[in-house]
């Protein structure tokens, strides 16, 4: 029952213009359910009976809601997809670091937003899994065994938290994809993509396995020393959209950060999406009203834009 | 054939309890010396102080038995496909709380599953396919130590563990390690040996812990050469890893100068592997932890295997804790095999399977 993703690769030049809608939200209060539902209906995604699986990134116990994609993004855009037609809405995420799955969701509170987790929610480090052969050879992977759920999902909607990562500059809606492969099959942490090197997993990962959308929590990201120990950082945006390398660069410049200076980005930008801004098509807010500059540990000074148009600086740290 | 009540009958060893003898040397090395010099023994946790033994014969137990596949083995979740590393510790439930023999039928045919799962080099994969073995060959060598004809399965299997090298400690890697420009990002001193997840990757605090412990369970005659300094450096390994102020994460303790938070299941692992020394600082600072944790901890494994580990310590259950019976209305475990088998080893205030029973092993 696995999807073809033919769409998965071809040259970004033979891609349609991208399209990213960037809403501003003041706070996790707010009615999150409107904003992503009118948000989803300008897209008019093809979703209708279809079996969508979202993917937030849930990294580890946080109950200060600093490090994973807030519930309240999750069980509103959950909500939206199902008013939209969709047959069936599963939230799916395999965490890298604790295998104690459930101990992440009570600690962040998911049921009290989404309900009842046990038949809505799928632990991809203990999933089925299935042999993927990878289409792309970025990294020394020529295989990886992929969670049958994610697989067989019509519509997969990557979910991040908006932040810095130290060892990949940014962790977004692409990287976010490394939360599919199983700790089952490969352990906690997934050490074996950090051997093949991260930035050539996270292409090869998002060759394989498409998100085809992006919703980013950026109501409070993190700056610095992210994924897990960096600060917390008032970003007060909602990034979405219909390719997620567009989507990541359009979140990088709200974060101060050069999209095409991130490895991995700039690469992703020749076969998985757009990153140059000519080719992206901003709904909502303008990048430059929302940005909010996030400080980088020194190993990523490079990215900081440098540009006078971009205001202040963002801080270095480190 | 009957049941070796030690867990560690092997082929050619003929599994009958009036045989029992104690072979020297196999005894549970890392059991902790009591303030008398006596070694290990059962440690019974507090009575009262396990989740209640009900709920394990009540709601955990006939999950499990039914959750059996064909094959044999155990999915992670009931109706998914057969795995090692659920199918091994649902079967340490089976038979050392639910008093299965290892002649029944359920657990003959979940060892056969594991025998059949072994691949040629003596490893076992994560999952069916996997032409590369991984660290749950360390578990299911435990779960073969129970079974019959096993002996060269168990053999392979620990050879094949002695020899897997996590490429992080090799000294070419090392040394380049120390021309990176990344030298500065952790603390870890790679010199000490664990194991990793999977092969030619780094040493990691679980698969580490759970290695020592099955080399601590085995009859010396079955352990390879060289066992014992590899035990040694994956044990420093293991307190190299420890986090700033006690308790282990994965085993990154210190990132760019931040300390690692730890959490409850690799503290816990860790804990038992390292129980023969339970006077150390570090042993002492980690349960420290490791109890003040408690009381806020919400995830089922992690409270199933925070009571193994304090009750091989001897320490009593927070009172302000709660029981992975009491979250079992959350999310049914998300239906997890591994989880509730865990939670039915906690409920077992015997911890034969952990200790070796003082050393009882068969001939």
């Amino acid at each position: 029952m696995t999807r073809d993703r033919k769409t998965a690769l071809f040259p970004s030049f033979q891609r349609p213009v991208s399209r990213v809608a960037i809403r501003s939200v003041a706070s996790y209060e707010q009615d999150l359910l409107a904003l992503i539902y009118e948000t989803l209906c300008e897209f008019d995604l093809p979703i209708r009976g279809k079996n969508v699986l979202l993917k937030p990134n849930l990294v580890g116990p946080d109950p200060l809601g600093v490090t994973n994609t807030h519930p309240a993004v999750i069980a509103a855009s959950r909500e939206s997809l199902l008013r939209l037609g969709a047959a069936q809405v599963l939230i799916a995420e395999g965490p890298a670091l604790d295998r104690d799955t459930e101990a992440i969701l009570e600690s962040i509170g998911l049921r009290h937003y989404a309900g009842p987790l046990s038949k809505v929610f799928v632990d991809l480090n203990v999933d089925d899994v299935e042999k993927v052969l990878l289409k792309t050879t970025a990294s020394r992977l020529s295989e990886l065994y992929l969670p049958k759920t994610v697989l067989s999902a019509d519509f997969v909607i990557s979910m991040p938290k908006l932040k810095t990562h130290h060892w990949a500059g940014v962790t977004l809606s692409l990287k976010n994809m490394f939360g599919i492969v199983p700790g089952g099959c490969y352990g906690w942490p997934k050490n074996i993509l950090h051997w093949a090197g991260i930035d050539s997993a996270v292409l090869d990962i998002n060759a394989a396995v498409r998100p085809d959308f992006a919703i980013v929590d950026g109501i409070v990201g993190m700056q610095g020393n992210g994924p897990i120990q960096g600060e917390s950082k008032n970003s007060g945006v909602l990034i979405l959209g219909d390719d997620p390398v567009a989507v990541d660069a359009t979140c990088c410049r709200v974060m101060g950060l050069l999209p095409a200076k991130v490895k991995y980005l700039a690469q992703a930008g020749i076969l998985l999406g757009h990153i140059h801004p000519d080719k992206i098509q901003q709904l909502g807010e303008s990048i430059a009203s929302v940005r909010t500059p996030f400080s980088v540990l020194d190993n990523f000074k490079q990215l900081v834009h440098t540009s006078a148009a971009f205001g202040t600086q963002p801080a270095l740290v480190g | 054939m009957r049941r070796c009540k030690a867990g560690t009958g092997c082929k050619g060893m003929q599994v009958q309890s009036k045989r029992v003898k104690v072979i020297p040397g196999s005894e549970d090395i890392f059991a902790p010396e009591s303030s008398s010099g006596a070694r290990g023994g059962v440690i019974a946790l507090p009575p009262g102080q396990s989740p209640s033994a009900g709920f394990v014969e009540r709601v955990c137990l006939p999950k499990l038995r039914s959750a059996q596949n064909g094959d044999g083995g155990w999915g992670y979740r009931p109706g998914s496909e057969s795995r090692v590393e659920p199918t091994c510790w649902v079967l340490q439930a089976l038979l050392n709380v639910a008093g299965m023999e290892v002649s029944s039928e359920a657990c003959r045919r979940g060892l056969r599953f594991l025998r059949s799962a072994q691949l040629p080099d003596g490893s076992w994969p994560f999952a069916a396919g996997q032409q590369v073995g991984c660290s749950v060959t360390a578990p299911a060598c435990w779960a073969l130590l129970s079974g019959e004809s096993s002996f060269q399965a168990v053999a392979a299997g620990l050879s094949w563990l002695s020899q897997d090298r996590p490429r992080d400690s090799v000294f070419w890697r090392r040394w380049l390690g120390r021309l990176s420009p990344a030298r500065h990002r952790s603390r870890k001193n790679s010199a000490y040996r664990g194991w990793g997840w999977n092969p030619c990757t780094s040493s990691w605090v679980e698969p580490t812990a759970v290695a020592l412990l099955v080399l601590s369970r085995c009859p010396k005659e079955l352990l390879p050469a060289g066992a014992n300094q590899r035990r040694q450096s994956a044990e420093a390994m293991l307190y190299d890893r420890m986090c700033p102020g006690g308790g282990w994460n994965c085993g990154d303790p210190l990132v760019y100068g931040v300390p690692g938070k730890p959490l409850v299941i690799p503290t816990a692992w860790a804990l038992l592997a390292l129980r023969r020394y339970p006077q150390r600082t570090e042993n002492l600072v980690s349960l420290d932890w490791l109890e003040r944790k408690l009381p806020d901890e919400q995830g089922p494994g992690s409270l199933a295997l925070a009571q193994i580990c304090l009750g091989a310590y001897g320490h009593k259950w927070p009172a302000t804790a709660k029981s992975p019976e009491d979250l079992y209305s959350n999310h049914e475990f998300l239906g997890s095999t591994t989880t509730m088998a865990w939670v039915c080893l906690a409920a077992n205030s015997r911890r034969s399977w952990l200790t070796g029973e003082s050393g009882e092993t068969l001939r």
